[in-house]
């Protein structure tokens, strides 16, 4: 049931173990909206489908043009080592992105029925990662085609990845929640996104900055996750507890504050939107 | 859990806060944050409590504006109280709007199976009976066909059998009925009575006071986002309809006057009221030779209050002031009633009522005694004259005085005719 019989007084914080029950008790729900935003972003077709992962490819071979053989960076599984990194920089932007018009972008369901919001944005980011999970076939058919076998250390991988899906949850309730007040947020957030994906080494290997300024760059939890993930999946190498812990410790960090920021805003969607 | 479901609701206000400048962005933000902003502070609901029993239908009514839909959003959680307390007892599911989430471009299978999910429905309850929410909706051959090409009223047909699946435990409706034509409304009853006996809890937000006074046991009148009243359905419909309660007065309404010690002069003087009817302007009036002057009409409810609405059905009392300056012999007071169109329904006078008046001089009134009004809904004219047993006025009031009827029942059409079905 969907619904459960309980005693419901208004006003109860949305960070609390009751709460995360109730939010599994709506996964039709999750999972549904979810669904049906990824089957109208691809209206219905599966040219539709094949197009959205065009999209990356094509991005793809262009920036594998421009570095590898202009800018001549010498990487290991270079194709793979950016298909990678950017499929997981996808996921981030495509998931807060959608994320922000969580509440915005669905008028009627704030306004005319109630479950939990934070349904709305936890389905947004569903939609991404099964976007993103459609960009994982062709890449492990890619690492299939250059011939790399992963080995033990890619059991890694599906930590990291939880851990960013649960970075991405966390920026997108805060992003969400601000969107409702101050329709510019979602401007200023694709600025920085654009600054982030250059910030971040998706493009190039980590090791083209001096020791002090890597450790800079490092500072980013992206950067961590994109290069514990290679390392993961590419190179065969167990990422370092230094970096997992750092990853873990930004996740919770940023969803924490993601709830807190939603929790302050929530009461007024209804009204602002 | 709570033994007893239902909804309680305490000390409840809610204030919309209006900005003098509405900042919505970032950079607004920032610039303006030296200058002070000025809220105009909105009082949609001051201090509601009322509760709710298990099983109990109770109908909010009020005029548009008076906090009844609020209200209802704030009980379902969707808008935040300003003050006060709402207690929720029970899987509560409300009918704000049909079709709540439909997507154009998913098919009809689709859609009934996101809004069955936003509704509450399970996945399995979801796979058991979508067939026959198509089959209901009359939409069995269209189920692959995108909703968009689906005409309004099949939509609205889908969304209804859909949102009826849920078995909530308190529901909420709010004008939903308002929708869809006599057939689909009839459905709409069918199903609200299907949940009552079902002892659901219901919240019923409605204009049509007769739904109202067939479906609810109790009500809630609100006014300007105050409550007025709160208890059994026909008192607060009363109230509603006669106590001028929780009503805006129209404008000109007419208020007590002097009446009985007027003169006549003083009477002639005091006009009635401009011309209800627009071409009526054209045409005079009031005329007659003033030897027996209508002073005052009243319209009285049956509480003997002066009103100008009524329930269909309830008893009614015209009662016409007269001043006769001389003795006036075999003077005829008659009325003529017609409806918003001009046309002339029913009239009648005296002598057509064998009452013969032998003679007037002085003040006097005398009142015609509607039994039980006939007509259904609508606004009405009153003509009221006083003249000779030839026809000649002495004083005619023509269409200058109008009342109001609301509907107490769900009858069509325009007046009522007393009948009964019998079978066998």
């Amino acid at each position: 049931m969907l619904h459960r019989a309980m005693a419901l007084v208004r006003g109860q914080k949305l960070i609390t173990p009751t709460h995360l029950r109730d939010i599994y008790g709506y996964r039709d729900l999750i999972l549904r909206l979810a669904w049906s935003d990824f089957k109208l972003r691809y209206k219905n077709s599966i040219l539709g489908f094949f197009w959205s992962l065009l999209e990356p490819l094509l991005m793809l071979l262009v920036l594998y043009v421009v570095f590898s053989h202009l800018m001549k960076i010498q990487v290991e599984h270079y194709q793979l080592f950016l298909l990678l990194g950017i499929i997981l920089w996808n996921f981030l932007d495509r998931g807060t992105s959608m994320g922000i018009f969580g509440i915005v972008g669905k008028p009627a369901l704030v306004q005319k029925v109630y479950f939990p919001r934070d349904v709305l944005i936890i389905s947004a980011c569903t939609t991404a990662l099964m976007m993103t999970a459609l960009e994982f076939i062709v890449f492990v058919a890619f690492m299939a085609v250059f011939g790399v076998a992963p080995t033990a250390a890619v059991l890694y991988f599906p930590l990291i990845f939880a851990l960013l899906f649960v970075l991405v949850y966390g920026l997108s309730l805060a992003l969400s929640a601000l969107n409702v007040y101050f329709r510019d947020v979602q401007f200023i957030w694709r600025v920085i996104l654009q600054a982030g994906f250059f910030a971040t080494p998706i493009l190039y290997p980590i090791t083209i900055f001096p020791a002090d300024l890597q450790r800079v760059v490092m500072a980013n939890p992206m950067a961590r996750i994109i290069t514990t993930s290679r390392d993961s999946v590419l190179y065969g190498a167990a990422p370092a507890a230094g970096d997992l812990a750092y990853v873990a410790l930004a996740a919770v960090v940023i969803l924490l504050a993601g709830y807190l920021i939603f929790d302050h805003f929530e009461p007024g969607f209804a009204e602002e939107i | 859990m709570a033994s007893d479901r239902g909804v309680e609701v305490e000390g409840l206000s809610k204030t919309f806060r209006i900005p003098h400048e509405k900042r919505a962005t970032v950079f607004e933000t920032l610039a303006g944050a030296l200058r002070k902003n000025e809220y105009e502070v909105f009082n949609v609901l001051e201090d509601v409590t009322f509760s709710v029993t298990e099983g109990e239908c109770v109908g909010i009514i009020g005029d548009n504006g008076s906090g009844k839909s609020t209200l209802l959003k704030v009980i379902a959680n969707i808008l935040r109280p300003t003050k006060g307390r709402v207690a929720v007892r029970g899987r509560m599911t409300p009918f704000l709007e049909l079709g709540v989430g439909f997507q154009p471009d998913l098919t009809v299978r689709e859609n009934v199976g996101m809004y069955a999910t936003i509704m509450g429905l399970s996945n399995g309850m979801i796979r058991d009976r979508i067939e026959d929410v198509i089959e209901f909706a009359g939409l069995g051959r269209f189920e692959d066909a995108k909703l968009k090409n689906l005409s309004s009223g099949m939509q609205v047909r889908l969304a209804f059998s859909t949102a009826i699946q849920t078995d909530p435990d308190i529901l909420l409706i709010d004008e939903v009925l308002a929708v869809g034509d006599m057939e689909f409304q009839q459905k709409c009853f069918e199903v609200f009575k299907r949940y009552r006996r079902e002892g659901v809890t219901i919240l019923f937000v409605s204009h049509d006071l007769g739904a109202v006074r067939r479906f609810c046991d109790k009500a809630l009148l609100l006014s300007h986002g105050r409550q007025v009243a709160f208890g059994e359905t026909g008192d607060i419909i009363d109230r509603y309809v006669y106590g001028g309660e929780g009503r805006d007065r129209p404008e000109g309404a007419r208020t007590e006057g002097g009446g009985s010690g007027a003169t006549g002069e003083e009477v002639v003087a005091a006009q009635p009221e401009a011309p209800p009817i627009e071409e009526a302007a054209a045409k005079p009036r009031r005329w007659g030779d003033g030897r027996v002057v209508i002073a005052e009409v009243e319209l009285l409810d049956k509480f003997g209050a002066r009103g100008e609405r009524f329930s269909s059905f309830d008893p009614m009392t015209v009662r016409i002031r007269y001043y006769a300056k001389e003795r006036v012999a075999d003077p005829i007071f008659g009325i003529a009633l017609y409806d918003d169109m001009g046309r002339h329904l029913y009239g009648t006078n005296t002598e057509l009522k064998d009452h013969p008046i032998e003679s007037v001089q002085g003040e006097g009134k005398v009142d015609l005694q509607v039994a039980r009004i006939p007509m259904l809904a609508g606004k009405f004219f009153l003509t009221v004259a006083a003249h000779t047993r030839d026809g000649k006025p002495y004083d005619w009031l023509d269409k200058q005085y109008s009342f109001e009827v609301v509907p107490a029942g769900r009858d069509a059409g325009i007046i009522e005719v007393p009948c009964r079905w019998a079978r066998e």
